[in-house]
């Protein structure tokens, strides 16, 4: 965690510079139809650019990035609607095996998450009626909407501990068997997967219950901030594409920009815009405090920008009139991918609810006193 | 003698009556099925469903009875459409019934209203409507579509050059009624005439526009040096401006869309039902709040309907309930969205039109998504609004 703000804009500057080269919105078309549901050939390039090493430990070649840097990284992942696995893995994954793998599981791991080969998903979300359990090793149960769980090389699993009680996270190789994978796209066109553990072999990932709760509640809120980060790309984007469409577009003999209550609408977006960037980054920044204070940031902001961003993205839409709505402006794109990244990692009712909770317990003096 | 409102009102409680029991007898169990869980129509089943109701003398009830119709007031057609959607029917395809079969009657010569009407009844004949063009969204008097009057031994006809754009099932559609302007440089208003178009003609085409939901709904229609016969005019030359209005305020006085409203809004009830208990409270407080703005829409619409009926209208009353319906519909689509939670952005398109169960959630889990990413458009077509704002801002409030 020894980044500074400096090396997090030359990270975002250098990504903004790939993304805008390699993966313009048509360029973005063609992977919409690939069969994994993002492009290899990107994913190769982001692991020559460091960017799948971001999380790893410097002590194994990684650039121990603190979460300004992640940030940078998820920032230009939503700004250009990036459809790989940059969260599910290389952030999520490769946080709990950092946090929690053993030093055999690292050496295995590490390397292929850096270079790319290896790709995790985390499977939490599971149906009432079916909840994961292990027993002797063995894995039985269902998972569901796990993202990238259609492509994932390893799986890191949450279940109930069978043998010792309480809940505790596994990796499963789901190429081991007893895995049923139930592969199909999310509403913004990334894979997703549900899974039917039918006695698979399952690792253990983590010491103990303690552990593994510890790190799962770090690595989720780290989700969630740079779920917020991916919103503020993309939140940027729509406001940038709605003012320009404002100037150019033309009904009644004049821009339609001209009319001050489209005016004040935009300026609404921009200010929405702003205060889900300050947000972001009280959030990422309220990551290494207690874990109380960090709840309370972590979910106000997560719940805030789930509807900031919805705003901002209906708001879009609504401007650029029937065009927002078609599958040739970017405009549905951005809306569909907010629409997805609202829902993962908790959406605005479970992070409100959390806030309030966390504002609760930190009494009426609150952070600052 | 019975004060007429108050028959009316008798009268639109009969008609949502046989409309129930219309639904639990007659309806067809499959089309019931496609439309509770949101799926897809196809042209077939929507011919079947505008049959259904032309059977009952519903799908022509508001013409007079000259034509065919019932002569229902406006009470009973908006009655009408909202019990249909209230109990979650398919949508009454309007653009033969609604729009361009009233302006045949009311504008057409003898010869239209005998070669069209019979068919526009029985959806024989299936109509799609060329208003909107690239430059001309909200504002129709920027058309550029152009027909040109050619005299010739075989009688005279138009030439006509454009393109229309978000024409809604053009590919299904046997006829375009068209704005065109038929004269040039002059104001606007006094050069756009009402054409009638063969979609067989040659230098037709139509091309899909994709959108959001995956679903071809609207399309661009290209129109190139198409020959359409001078007895295709509706009315008078010049004219076509005052018969949009006219078509323009039937399409704006929908009862459909707070049945819809209404039945999203029950479905949103049963799904927070079996939401997670941790996000009910606040489930319920919103859901409370949306059935309160139902309530204002409900009683507000009523009481519009029974204003235009008696001559007492401002003016605002067809943008009250399309603003405050269409915008309260998106917002009960985005609860049952956010209610399904994960099972709200799983989706597979072509499930949609398959009929296999989404990958998560209810049986109609991929018609809830499908519906709130189709209703982004309702607050854009049948005048976006912003439209709507101005046209109560300066019809109403004259400003």
């Amino acid at each position: 965690m020894n980044m500074d703000l400096e090396t997090a804009a030359m990270l975002r500057d250098s990504a903004a510079r790939y993304a805008a080269d390699n993966y313009g919105f048509l360029q973005r078309h063609a992977v919409l139809r690939e069969a994994t549901g993002y492009s290899t050939s990107a994913w190769r390039d982001y692991a020559e650019l460091g960017w799948l090493a971001l999380r790893l430990p410097e002590a194994h070649g990684g650039l121990d990035a603190d979460p300004l840097a992640v940030g940078a990284l998820m920032e230009v992942v939503g700004s250009r609607l990036l459809m790989e696995p940059v969260l599910a893995s290389a952030i999520v994954g490769t946080g709990l095996l950092v946090k929690l793998g053993s030093d055999a599981q690292q050496v295995a791991l590490f390397p292929g998450l850096a270079d790319g080969s290896l790709r995790l998903a985390f499977a939490d979300a599971e149906p009432a009626d079916s909840p994961c359990r292990v027993r002797g090793g063995r894995l039985s149960g269902r998972k569901i909407s796990v993202l990238h769980g259609d492509v994932a090389d390893r799986l890191i699993v949450s279940a109930l501990d069978g043998d010792n009680g309480g809940r505790r996270l596994y990796l499963v190789d789901p190429a081991a068997g007893e895995t049923e994978i139930t592969r199909y796209r999310l509403v913004d066109g990334r894979g997703a997967a549900n899974l039917h553990f039918a006695g698979a072999p399952a690792e253990p990932l983590g010491a103990d219950t303690a552990a593994v709760e510890a790190a799962l509640a770090e690595v989720l809120d780290e989700a969630a901030v740079a779920a917020c980060a991916e919103a503020l790309g993309a939140v940027r984007v729509l406001v940038t594409t709605t003012c320009e469409y404002l100037k150019i577009r033309k009904q009644f003999g004049r821009a339609i920009g001209t009319n001050q209550a489209l005016q004040h609408r935009a300026v609404d977006m921009f200010l929405l815009q702003e205060e889900v960037a300050a947000l972001t980054l009280a959030a990422q920044q309220a990551l290494g405090r207690p874990a109380v204070e960090r709840a309370r940031v972590v979910s106000g902001a997560k719940a805030y920008i789930c509807n900031a961003a919805r705003h901002v993205a209906n708001e879009a839409v609504q401007m650029h009139g029937g065009l927002g709505v078609t599958e040739e402006l970017d405009v549905s794109h951005y809306f569909r991918r907010l629409m997805v990244n609202a829902a993962l990692f908790g959406g605005r009712d479970e992070h409100f609810a959390r806030f309030l909770a966390a504002g609760q317990k930190l009494g009426a003096g609150g952070m600052h006193a | 003698m019975t004060d007429p409102i108050t028959e009316a009102r008798q009268r639109a409680e009969g008609l949502k009556a046989a409309i129930r029991s219309f639904y639990d007898g007659v309806m067809p169990a499959d089309l019931k099925r496609k439309s509770r869980l949101h799926q897809v129509l196809d042209k077939d089943d929507y011919v079947r469903w505008m049959r259904l109701l032309n059977d009952q003398g519903w799908a022509i009830g508001h013409w007079p009875k000259e034509y065919g119709g019932q002569a229902w007031s406006l009470l009973e057609r908006f009655a009408f459409e909202d019990q249909l959607a209230r109990l979650g029917c398919p949508w009454v395809i309007p653009f033969g019934v609604k729009y361009v079969g009233p302006v045949i009657y009311a504008f057409g010569s003898p010869e239209q209203k005998a070669r069209f009407l019979p068919r526009i009844a029985t959806t024989d004949e299936f109509w799609a409507q060329g208003y909107s063009e690239p430059g001309a969204g909200s504002d129709l008097a920027g058309l550029r579509t152009e027909a040109i009057r050619v005299a010739s031994s075989e009688g005279d006809h138009y030439v006509v050059n454009g393109q229309k754009v978000w024409t809604t099932y053009a590919q299904w559609a046997d006829w375009l009624f068209c704005l065109v302007k038929t004269a040039r440089g002059e104001q606007a208003q006094k050069s756009i005439s009402f054409l009638l178009i063969d979609m067989r003609s040659p230098g037709v085409t139509v091309k899909p526009i994709p959108t959001m939901d995956g679903y071809h709904h609207v399309n661009e229609v290209w129109l190139e040096n198409v020959r359409v016969p001078a007895e295709n005019l509706v009315g008078a030359e010049g004219e076509g401006w005052t018969y949009a209005k006219y078509l323009l305020k039937n399409e704006r006085t929908a009862g459909a869309i707070v049945g819809m409203a209404w039945h999203a809004l029950e479905r949103l009830k049963s799904l927070a039902a079996e939401a997670a208990p941790a996000s009910r409270d606040r489930l319920e407080t919103r859901i409370g709040e949306l059935e309160l703005r139902f309530m204002a829409l409900e009683v507000a619409s009523y009481q519009a309907v029974e204003s235009m009926m008696r001559g007492t209208e401002h003016g605002a009353e067809a943008s009250l309930i399309k603003l405050r319906g269409t915008e309260l519909y998106q917002h009960i689509a985005e609860a049952a969205v956010d209610t399904l939670g994960l099972a709200g952005v799983a989706w597979d398109a072509a499930a949609l039109h398959a009929a296999a169960p989404p990958p998560l959630g209810p049986e109609d889990a991929g018609g809830i998504i499908k519906d709130h990413f189709y209703n982004r458009a309702a607050t854009i077509f049948g005048g976006a609004s912003e439209i709507q704002r101005n046209i109560v801002a300066k019809g109403v409030l004259g400003l």
